[in-house]
Order: C-alpha cells, then structure tokens, then sequence
C-alpha cells in the first residue's frame, strides 16, 4: 500500500483526486479474491470517473465474488512531479496499491488525443511499455471502448484490445485470467495471450503480422497463430434489459464533469449520419424498456442522492417511449427534488416542447447540431434536417422564452466549398433574425462552434482525405470575418489537434514508433490544449521518418487494405461504399430504426436485431 | 417544527475535500436517507442546510456543526440514525439536537475556532528554537500578512484574530501547535496562514506542507465562556 505524504497532498491542486474514499467505492481483501483488475481511463480524475462505460464493468467486476475491481486515472502534472520525485508508483484509489500488482489493467480508450497518456501512466505503474518486454508477473494491459476499433497506432503497448460492449465479454477474459492463474500460469504469458484470443471479441494485436507495399499502405494483416482468427467480430449485448447497469456508481466528492445520474436509454443510432462513428459502431439500436428505466432511476437516485438525471444515448430524443418515461420518472422522483436533462436536442420542435416540459432551469441554453451550413451538404452527410426543422425548433425555442442558442457544426467535410462554410454564418443571422420576428426585439445570443472534421475508421468517410491545416485555418478565417456580430460568439477547434487525430484515427502499427518518441519527448495529455504540443509530434513523425499526411489528408481508393479491416464492426465494407456513393450523389438513406433497412449487415453479422419499443407496440 | 443541529466530524480519509464538496456530500446523504428535507423556494431551489464554518482542505475537524431543516417534524433519534447509515467514511454524527427554527444562524453564532497543528520534525531533542519563535509571535503587537487569493491580494492584521497565545506541546517525533482563533464578522485568520507566518517571519524551521491540521472546537464565546453551539 501507498502512503501519500501529506506535504505532497498540500501542494499539489486537488488532492481529493487521488485519495479516494468516496461513497459506493468498493474495497475488498486482495488475498481473497482470484482476479484483481484495475480500471484506468488516460485522463485526469473528473474526466475519468464521468465515463459510464467503467462505472458498468466496475459494478459487473466487483458483483463477483472472485474479483476485485478499482480504479486509476492519470494523475495531473502536478501530482505526476510528485509521484516521479518522491518514487511514487501508479496505484489505484481503493487499495492504494500499485497498478504494477494487479492481474489485469483495463484502459478505456475514448479519443486519439489520450494515447501519450495511456505510455504515461504504464510508465508510472513501472510497468514495460512494449508488450514483447513484459514478464509473466506483470498486468495484462486491456483496451476498451470506441478506439479500439482502429488501435492499431498504440497495438505495441497493449497485450490486447476488447472490441464492441464489455457486459459480457469482461467477464469472459476475467474467466480465461482466472483459469490461467489457478493452473500456475501455464505457458506463460503467450498462454494466457492464446486463450484470450479465442475468446469472441478479444483481439491480440501481437498475433497478427502486418505487412505493407512499396507505396506504404497495407498488404494484409494475418495471424500468426491458429489461436487468432483473421476476422474479429465486436461483441454486442443483445438485450439491454438483461444486462447490469451502473446502478451504484462510486459518488465523487469532486465536481466531475458529468456529475449527475446517467440514465442510458438505449444504444446505438441508426441515424446514419455518415460522418459519425459511433452510429456505426454501436449499431444496432437496442432500447431499454421503460420499466427497467424507472427502475435503474429510482436504484441510482437512493444509491448516489444526485438530484439531477441525464437522459444518455447518441440521440435520446429518439428514444420511442420518451414521454412516457419523462412522465413516470418526474411523477416518481419530484418528491426527492430529483430534476430531468436531455444532453442534447433534435432539431425539431418536438424536443423544444420536452425541453419545456422538463422545465429545464436555465433557460440560457438549447444546443442543436446542423452539423452544416448548406442543405446540400447536409445531405452529403445524411443529417435528416432541413432548414425549416431548424427554423420551425428554434422558434419553438424562443416562443417558450429562451434566447440562446448554440449551433454546432463541422468544416471540411467531404464535396465541402466556401459557399458551405459561409452558410454557417447565414444560418447564424438567420438565427437572430428570427428572434426578432417572434420576440419584437434584439438580444438573442447565438454561440457557433465549428470542430474539424476527422474522417473515422468503419465510417463511409473512412477513404476521404482530411482537409489540410492550412486549409481548416483558412475557412475559420473566413468565417470569422463573416461573425463579427457582438451576438454571435464564434468557437472553432484547433486545426493541428484534429490533424494529429486525424493521422492516429486511420493510423496503422508503424506509428507506435511515433508515439513512443513523442511521450520520451514529453508529450501528454494532448486533448488539453495547454499541454498539446504540437512540434514534439511533428519532430517524432520526422525522427520515425514517417509523414502523417499519408494517414491523416491522403484521399484513399477504395481496394485499399485499411488497416483496421480484419476489426468488424458488424457493418460490411459494401455498404460503407454505398454510403460514400449516395454521399457524392447528395442522396439520403433512411434510418431502419422506423423505416426501410439500409442493409448494412451488422443485424444478421451479429444475430442480434433492433429493439424499438415505439415500433414493436 | 425546529431546525436539526447536528455535530458532525470530517475524518482523515475525506481530509482533502473541500468545504463545498463537504457540503454536497452531505446533501446527497440527505437524499439518499429519504428523509423529507425542507427546501427553499424558487426556480432552482436548494436544501435548507446550513453550517457554522468552512474548513479548508486539507484540514480535518472532530466538531463541525450544521442545521437542517425538514418539511415534517422527524424524531431526533431516527433521523440521526437515518442519516449516519448513509455517511460517506469520514462523517460520524457526535451529537444532535432540535434547536427552534428561527433560533440564529450557526455562521452567525460562531465566534472561536480551536486547532492543533501538528508538524513532524523528526526526534526532537532541544524545543527552545521552536518556543522561541512561538513566543516572539505571541508577544509581537502586530503582525501584518499578505493574503493572496485567486481575487488579488491583501493585507491583514492578525494578532487581532488570536483569541488566546499559541501553546507549543512537543510531540515524539515533532511538535503540536495549538491555536485558538477567532471569527468575526470582519473575517479570520487559517491555522495554515498562522503556520506560514510563523515559518516565513518568526523562523519556525519547519516544513509546513507536512503540517497535519485539525480543527479540535468551534465555540460561541460569550462574556468569556465557551459554549458548543450544540449547547446552546
């Protein structure tokens, strides 16, 4: 166990980061449980413990009775100094116990930009950061969540990656952890390795090979063991109804990002917005039925005593019985002060009239995201929305007395010209315009944030060359020039972030290399811009002699090997082209979840099928 | 229907909270006991809970004192029971009482603070250093200190804000301080500033970062005796 020296808890800020203690944590005896596992996400506490996805393994692990679940998040620089002055090793906020002696350590990969943080603290830990340099004592490192599905970048740090949702298959690879480890850890830590890979949706990075053609893309990635199987399937939960929630998360004493109760409606989107990943990866749309909601509702809000619940999903206002479950949960839960919150709107009035009814307080903020300035290029991206649905819910906004609006959108996305940028900033006036319209005067506020776009893996956009930095910086230019309204508030992401997400998101194994020299140079936490430093990566691409235009702004054809083509979301590669087709014809397709299939094959992939309790009734 | 005065502690295992994370911890416990709780009204309405002082991080406290009002009379002993089973570690219940719902507010009341400050300094073999710039900031008339805060700087008088001497009390492996201090309407002094000034201006040759701080009473003093505004 560690001791924390209080002179280093005085001086560094935020202390309760790294003390632990809080209310649901869970602490058992190590010596009487079979596996230990340590939860990471590479980033700094509040962001960490506001992911939902550990806070459900950490419930499903510590179920067990032969399990041990804690967790561990990246210390922030100034507790980092602390930790490497004082010899201060990684260790987990329940036991206080180095990372280094868990069996398992689980790191949840949310974006690119967290990588040199996931080098960082295997480094603390003191753990080896190449897998080929660990030893049969030392953790199994696992990856989790949506990166995994292009981790190719960080596959030399990781022994393996769990692809798709981690209800059931954890438990899986607690199992195979807990076999091997009862029979003496036979055939060492490749026997282990062998029989994780056998597991459905583990994949071993280190038993494929990976060769390459003369121009540098991908020739084909093969196993090398009859273990490894050439395709990987993501694990999918077929029924959300049958499976544990995160019904006592640990409580923080902190302000955490997401400080409030989440309640995931259902998961998946089959919107099938085509620049959007999750839609795919996360597909098919599974509810949960409302009783299980006003259920895990009223478990959470006696086991946490948060007074506010988040209605979670990639579009929770399509969730099919939403006023219904409004109703129940504001019926059952008003008593206990307990307030409801939709993070995000649909661009409909429809949702301006929830928005009301959940009389959400500050009435200072609705969020919409055209994702586009133009009709046109809106339906490149197959975002179902029209200038009148956007007009129609903001008049609905502003009817029922909220005059701030935020829009978000995107630039460079695919066919993009100057005509689309500029139409961000029509739509922004057209905004303000309308206020005056209904209300008779000035006054609205309309905040435009405009992200990079960053073509994804297993998205139709997967073959489209990422606009240039120069390029993304000269339409921020142009549109900045257009904003000069004192009511409208103009943000736009950092160009050369994206570019580097851009580069790591397609990126293939040549680029462990690239990460490995920028951490040794002092890159990490790279999503804080006040930490990103955008020339340590450039200099590790030069000292790699690798260009990161060839991942990141390259347009590529479509019989390219991509290097995450034998990780399967479900979605096949032909409707993925299909998509790109229909996207270069600026033609819709419908969303299955009420209307025609657009076969994308993950239902018959995957047996598994959609569940919309609207559809089904 | 009165207020529910409770004394509560702040434990070594959530010394690095906040006072405001300290706050909402008990609020969500509060929630979680079910207990019907008054809350004020208006568009974003809060629990009627109240308390005597903050407490800084880092600090810990054997005596806290906080009011809670609820909207239904509740039997002292159930709702003390009701809610320490649902206290994070760190909070225990010392005592409790009814106190009459327009009885003045703890802030208001509250005029002393008591700490030990304890400091290890390794074995310690001779303490005159040390007694000697606790006396010299004990006899000083005024002493003048720079506030920073994230809101600018300040200067204050302290000696105005210490209630009795500081007494040195040598420890096995290093020594307690023990202050007194009191709260005005003006303001007050923190222990943790007290050590500052004692290491930067009377040469305390100690590392003040390894100070362990724990606040021992908070006190109603009236013509010169205390009270716990528990026994009010």
């Amino acid at each position: 166990m560690i001791t924390l020296d209080p002179s280093i808890l005085n001086r560094v800020m935020k202390p309760a980061r790294y003390t632990g203690n809080e209310w649901n944590s869970i602490k058992k005896d190590h010596t009487k449980v079979a596996v230990t596992v340590a939860l990471a996400l590479p980033d700094v506490y509040e962001v960490g413990m506001s992911n939902l996805g550990l806070k459900i393994l950490y419930q499903i692990l510590n179920n067990r009775t032969d399990t041990a679940a804690e967790r561990v998040y990246s210390p922030w620089v100034d507790m980092e100094a602390e930790m490497r002055a004082n010899h201060i090793p990684l260790y987990t906020l329940e036991s206080l116990k180095p990372v280094v002696e868990f069996d398992v350590l689980g790191i949840s990969l949310q974006y690119e930009m967290s990588y040199s943080n996931v080098l960082n603290m295997l480094d603390l830990a003191g753990i080896p950061l190449l897998t080929s340099n660990r030893e049969e004592n030392h953790p199994i490192i696992v990856g989790g969540g949506p990166c995994t599905f292009n981790a190719e970048p960080a596959a030399d740090f990781f022994d393996c990656f769990i692809l798709g949702e981690g209800e059931e298959v954890i438990e899986d690879v607690v199992d195979v952890v807990a076999v091997w480890k009862q029979s003496g850890k036979i055939d060492g830590r490749l026997g282990v390795l062998k029989k994780l890979a056998q597991v459905e949706g583990v994949y071993v990075p280190s038993l494929y090979n990976v060769t390459y053609h003369a121009d540098g893309t991908v020739e084909k990635v093969v196993p090398n063991c009859k273990e490894a199987s050439p395709i990987l399937r993501k694990r999918v939960v077929k029924d959300l109804n049958a499976v544990e929630f995160a019904t006592k998360p640990v409580l923080p004493y902190l302000d955490i990002v997401h400080d409030r109760i989440m309640l995931e409606l259902f998961r998946g989107c089959t919107r099938g917005c085509r620049f959007c990943q999750a839609g795919v990866l996360y597909r098919p749309v599974r509810e949960r039925t409302p009783e299980t909601l006003l259920k895990i509702a009223k478990e959470l809000v006696d086991s946490t005593g948060y007074s506010e619940i988040s209605l979670t999903s990639l579009s929770s206002a399509d969730y099919s019985c939403l006023p219904v479950v409004v109703q129940s949960l504001i019926d059952e839960l008003k008593e206990q002060g307990v307030s409801i919150s939709l993070p995000s709107l649909r661009i409909d009035s429809f949702s301006i009239e929830l928005a009301q009814k959940l009389q959400q307080v500050r009435k200072s903020g609705l969020t919409f995201a055209p994702e586009a300035g133009t009709q046109r290029l809106r339906d490149v991206i197959n975002k179902g929305v029209t200038e009148k649905n956007l007009e129609d819910a903001v008049s609905a906004a502003f009817k029922a007395g909220w005059s701030t609006v935020k829009l978000y959108f995107m630039m460079g996305l695919p066919t993009e010209t100057d005509e689309d940028v500029l139409g961000i900033a029509k739509l922004a006036y057209r905004v303000l315009e309308l206020y005056k319209e209904i209300t008779g005067r000035r006054g609205a506020k309309v905040t435009i944030s405009v992200a990079c776009f960053v073509p994804k893996p297993h998205t139709p956009f997967q073959w489209f060359g990422q606009d240039m930095a120069a390029e993304f910086e000269r339409k921020q230019r142009l549109l900045k020039e257009k904003l000069r309204d004192r009511n409208i508030s103009f943000n736009w992401h950092d160009a050369r972030t994206s570019f580097l997400e851009g580069a790591f998101a397609r990126g293939d194994r040549r680029l462990g290399q690239v990460l490995l020299t920028a951490w040794q140079n002092g890159a990490k936490f790279d999503g804080w811009s006040e930490h990103f430093k955008y020339n340590t990566w450039i200099e590790a691409f030069e000292t790699a002699g690798i260009d990161p235009h060839f991942y990141a702004t390259r347009e590529r054809s479509q019989e390219e090997v991509m290097p995450w083509d034998h990780l399967s979301s479900g979605a096949s590669k032909e409707f993925l082209q299909r998509e790109y087709k229909q996207a270069i014809n600026e033609a819709l397709t419908s969303d299955c979840r009420r209307e025609e299939c657009s076969a994308c094959g993950v239902c018959p992939e995957l047996d598994v099928k959609v569940i919309d309790w609207g559809k089904q009734a | 229907m009165g207020k529910l005065r409770l004394e509560i502690t702040k434990g070594e295992e959530i010394r690095y909270i906040s006072h405001l994370d300290y706050a909402s911890a008990i609020e969500r416990a509060v929630i979680r006991s079910k207990m019907p709780a008054a809350y004020s009204e208006g568009f974003n309405p809060h629990m009627k809970l109240s308390f005597a002082s903050a407490l800084a991080v880092g600090v810990t406290s054997q005596a806290e004192y906080m009011d809670i009002e609820f909207k239904e009379d509740m039997d002292l002993k159930q709702a003390i029971q009701r809610l320490a089973a649902v206290l994070p570690p760190g909070i225990k219940i010392n005592s409790g009482k009814y106190v009459p719902a327009n009885a003045p507010a703890l802030m208001a009341l509250v005029n002393l603070a008591t700490y030990d400050v304890v400091v290890p300094v390794g074995k310690v073999e001779d303490t005159t250093a040390f007694e000697e710039s606790i006396r010299r900031f004990n006899q000083t008339e005024e002493v003048l200190y720079i506030r920073e805060t994230p809101k600018g700087r300040k200067e204050i008088e302290v000696k105005q804000y210490m209630d009795q001497d500081i007494k040195l009390i040598p420890q096995e492996e290093g020594i307690k301080l023990v202050i007194d201090s009191k709260i005005t309407p003006t303001g007050s002094i923190k222990p943790g500033e007290i050590l500052d000034i004692l290491v930067t201006m009377f040469n305390l040759a100690v590392d003040k970062d390894k100070a362990l701080i724990n606040r021992t009473g908070l006190y109603v003093v009236t013509n010169g005796k205390r009270l716990k505004p528990i026994d009010l």
